[in-house]
């Protein structure tokens, strides 16, 4: 099976150096419930990780856990050689080498849109407010949304919203880019255009864990492919792997489930542009 | 019986005086009590238990006791018991200021425990500290939420204030009734004394009603 895979695909990016995010054996309960039961793998720089399964599966647990919003009941999460559960590891320097980006946005209602995404370095970083507002600009008009700066994000749609959060991640310059569940609380239509800003970011290099309902995109961009059941990793593997011919039996069942056939499913075609990355 | 206001025109700058004090009684103890309110809340959203069980029984002594029992208690209790002796007005500030910090700090705990959890993820994922959570993401909206709950105690305490009246601090509510027993005006003394809190309570009613029409939370 392992020999197959290495046949079927190029070498994973970042292969045989040290993964800038790992985790190992991460366990996480609440209470009876084991929402996490010893969950591993590793994420290299530049690699596209896309976390997939069924509802309820652990994989926005994980992500939570990834940048210490949870703690975890055993196991490790590793950024870089720092322990990021360890008592001695200061939490908040790690979460600014990671990015987050939320299912319902979680902009700053009282904060424009250009305030929302220079509130990260002012505060964090120290930075002087023009410098900040000079770097938000700049994300702005990367994430296509310059017109809004003096905007609320209450006047915003869902999807420009997203879009004004991964620029909010993105001002704190992060190693990793996290997101969960990025486009499941968007309007149908408004859903390609904040794929098609996180695609970039994938072509730019960045390093990203994506936790998704969006199979085509986890296909196309995606270069790692982690399938969750029940808080446990079920099968990860390059997307040709995992997509078209996988391995495990509840891989297959959860696929079928959302009618996929190894081919894109037609509402994701509009969002992601062939790219060069694609054979 | 026949009415003679001339009572009201000659005691005119006295009530004006009394007017005077009724407002710097409601601004000073507002002053005090919305860093009190504020504090208090923080202390019952403390993660120590102590601290947090401590902070409930002070709030909930004062907010189920009556105003004027505070008042009295903070008059002749600490003189009594401790030696501790304060003037009219300095007790009149206590009282009231401890009585509004605990009405306060109920209304500043609701409204930060109303913004929704992932406000405070979403600003620790950025890296920020709890405090400067608290300071620029949270306290921010809370307050924008509460304005017109505090705008409302403001206008209790305008008027509760004439209840300092009992240990002779020398509000409206005091000149006036001094007045009255001087000249047994009842009538003449007492209307004035009522057109003067309405005059200024009146607009501030209004602001209120203002404010939660302005600030109303739409999500």
């Amino acid at each position: 099976m392992i020999a197959k895979r290495k046949t079927k695909s190029r070498p994973r990016i970042g292969s045989g150096t040290a993964p800038i995010l790992s985790f190992e054996g991460v366990v996480k309960r609440y209470g009876p419930l084991e929402a996490l039961a010893g969950v591993s793998f590793q994420v290299h720089r530049g690699e596209v990780v896309c976390l997939i399964g069924p509802s309820g599966s652990g994989k926005s647990t994980l992500l939570r856990c990834a940048n210490a919003l949870e703690t975890i009941d055993g196991g490790r999460v590793v950024l870089e050689g720092v322990e990021v559960h360890d008592r001695r590891t200061d939490a908040r320097k790690l979460r600014r080498r990671m990015g987050m980006v939320f299912q319902n946005f979680e902009l700053f209602p009282h904060l424009t849109v250009l305030r929302n995404v220079a509130v990260g370095p002012t505060t964090v970083l120290g930075m002087p407010q023009r410098q900040a507002a000079e770097r938000a600009t700049e994300l702005l008009r990367k994430v296509g949304l310059a017109d809004k700066a003096a905007h609320y994000p209450a006047s915003l749609s869902g999807g420009q919203q997203q879009r004004v959060a991964i620029a909010r991640a993105l001002a704190m310059q992060p190693d990793v880019m996290l997101f969960d569940e990025p486009t499941s609380a968007l309007d149908p239509e408004t859903i390609g255009e904040v794929l098609s800003v996180m695609k970039r970011l994938a072509d730019e290099g960045m390093t990203m864990v994506v936790v998704t309902h969006e199979m085509d995109f986890a296909k196309r961009v995606g270069n790692w492919i982690v399938v969750f059941d029940h808080g446990k990793v079920v099968e990860q593997g390059p997307p040709q792997q995992v997509f078209d011919e996988p391995t495990v039996q509840r891989t297959r069942d959860f696929l079928s489930h959302l009618g996929w056939h190894g081919e894109s499913l037609a509402a994701a075609d509009l969002l992601v542009q062939p790219s060069s990355t694609d054979p | 019986m026949t009415l003679d206001w001339s009572v009201v025109w000659d005691n005119r700058w006295r009530l004006i005086a009394g007017a005077e004090m009724t407002v710097i009684l409601t601004a000073t103890t507002m002053a005090l009590a919305l860093p009190g309110g504020l504090l208090l809340a923080l202390l019952r959203l403390s993660h120590v238990r102590l601290v947090r069980s401590s902070t409930t029984g002070f709030v909930e002594f004062f907010r189920a006791t009556p105003l004027i029992l505070q008042i009295y208690w903070i008059f002749y209790v600490l003189p009594a018991a401790f030696d501790i002796r304060l003037s009219e007005f300095v007790t009149a500030l206590l009282g009231l200021s401890l009585n509004v910090s605990s009405f306060n700090s109920e209304t500043f705990r609701a409204g930060i425990l109303s913004i929704r959890p992932g406000q405070w993820n979403a600003a620790l994922a950025l890296g920020m500290t709890k405090p400067q959570v608290l300071r620029k993401i949270i306290l921010p909206q809370a307050t924008l939420r509460v304005l017109p709950a505090l705008a409302s105690t403001w206008v209790s305490l305008f008027k509760d204030t004439s209840l300092v009246s009992i240990i002779a601090v020398a509000d409206l509510s005091y000149v006036s009734l001094k007045i009255r027993s001087e000249t047994y005006r009842v009538l003449e003394v007492l209307t004035a004394m009522g057109a003067l809190y309405c005059l200024m309570g009146y607009p501030q009613a209004k602001l209120v009603d203002w404010m939660h029409r302005r600030f109303k939370v739409v999500e």
